[in-house]
């Protein structure tokens, strides 16, 4: 029985690949919550959020082999399998079905639905909050709900060029925050 | 470009993201295998957002954990059917530990094609009751005579604007079909109004989430009693007065 609490990453990763259960369970336990409150910030529905965070994991499992260092720390390549997920769902029929056409009427601000309250307020969807407008729209469709720069701007009938750029200013601002 | 400018350009950021395209990838990959400023910049950042999660962390329902051990222990694995030897006289146990083997295997065969059967039946629904809605608008569009049609073209404000209005004079049902309409800032919302009489009626807002999503044809507004013309206007959100148009026009049309 393996009583030690803590590992170092490359520890983790090394026991990991090793298939070694409880390196996983600890895995879980100390990365399940910042998984999870990125996934349902981009997954608002709680149940669809704690399937797709189980499908997370299970990714992570399978694909531990894969994991390559040189190329990032766990938690970015783990982060990163989790947003994919999350926005994978959102995009899914099933989901989109799920919380469809409300038609117009008195409580007309479902308006942006895709986020309750709930977890618009909190985390990096708060950072969000504190950014210019104009930065603000650019970072949630691109990182929360996955669009690409040309789809961008399409939609919001701006030159390619200025979406990246734009987006490239938004992020170089969101570190000056976080850091 | 140097090391300096490069690492301050949001590729540091772009890539942690996930956000950065394949080429950009390759670059950064390459960028931090030869200058450790880059790879600096890029830990640090990485380590920053994971102490933004960390910070933001959601607690997870706890059966998730047992659902997921679960899982990679290999119980999502049938129990092997290879069984000891059978053949022997003396292996009625043998026989009766295969049994319940198999009864095992079956049982979470049956708990686990259960779940897949719900999973199929619900996306099944989900999928007829999207045919249907989409049937909905399709007899809409069709013409039926009860149902009036409105062309709203772009006002000077907003010339490329067009949207259409089908009116159900019997049921006195609206829906707009937005043919093209800028999408709007995050403060303001775009509202329907019918023209009765020379009074405008308030028929509702359309949603940002159609600005984003983008996966409806018809949008159904409020019931529209009596109408000559139908417009729609940008309106400030939330403004105390909103059954009175205050905002710019951006497409008008007559029934």
């Amino acid at each position: 029985m393996n009583l030690k609490t803590t590992y170092s990453e490359q520890e983790l990763v090394a026991l990991l690949q090793q298939r070694d259960q409880q390196a996983f369970s600890y895995l879980y336990d100390n990365y399940s919550g910042a998984l999870f409150g990125i996934v349902h910030a981009i997954v608002t529905d709680r149940e669809a959020a704690s399937d797709v965070l189980q499908n997370v994991f299970i990714n992570i499992w399978k694909k531990i082999e894969s994991y390559d260092a040189s190329k990032g720390r766990l938690f970015t390549w783990m982060l990163n399998i989790a947003r994919n997920a999350a926005i994978d769902e959102i995009r899914s029929k099933g989901y989109r079905d799920a919380q469809k056409n409300q038609p117009l009427g008195e409580n007309t601000e479902i308006a942006g639905s895709a986020y309750g309250p709930a977890v618009s307020d909190v985390g990096l969807k708060k950072l969000l909050g504190k950014l210019k407008e104009e930065w603000r729209v650019l970072i949630d469709l691109s990182y929360f709900q996955g669009f690409t720069h040309e789809e961008i701007a399409k939609m919001l009938s701006l030159p390619l060029g200025t979406v990246k750029t734009r987006i490239r200013s938004a992020l170089i601002h969101l570190r000056t925050m976080i850091q | 470009m140097n090391i300096q400018e490069y690492i301050s350009s949001g590729i540091v950021e772009s890539y942690v993201l996930g956000l950065a395209s394949e080429e950009e990838r390759r670059e950064l990959e390459r960028m931090c295998a030869g200058h450790p400023e880059v790879l600096r910049a890029r830990i640090d950042f990485e380590l920053a957002m994971e102490k933004q999660a960390m910070a933001n962390a959601a607690t997870p329902d706890p059966g998730v954990k047992d659902k997921i051990m679960n899982e990679i222990s290999g119980g999502g694995k049938v129990v092997s059917m290879k069984a000891s030897p059978v053949r022997r006289i003396n292996g009625w146990k043998y026989a009766a530990a295969a049994c319940i083997a198999l009864l095992a295997g079956s049982i979470y065969l049956n708990i686990s094609l259960s779940g897949k059967n719900k999973k199929l039946k619900g996306d099944f629904d989900n999928t007829v009751a999207k045919l249907n809605d989409i049937r909905k608008d399709v007899d809409m569009l069709r013409g039926r005579p009860e149902v009036k049609m409105a062309s709203m073209k772009g006002t000077p404000e907003s010339p490329q604007s067009y949207t259409t209005v089908y009116w159900d004079t019997a049921s006195h049902d609206v829906y707009l079909l937005v043919n093209n309409l800028p999408k709007p800032a995050d403060s303001l919302q775009y509202q329907l109004w019918a023209l009765a009489d020379g009074q405008p009626v308030d028929l509702g807002f359309i949603s940002d989430d159609y600005f984003v999503r983008q996966d409806k044809l018809l949008i159904k507004a409020k019931n529209a009693q009596k109408a000559q013309a139908f417009a729609i206007t940008l309106e400030k959100k939330g403004r105390p007065d909103a059954k009175t148009p205050a905002g710019k026009m951006y497409v008008l049309g007559n029934l």
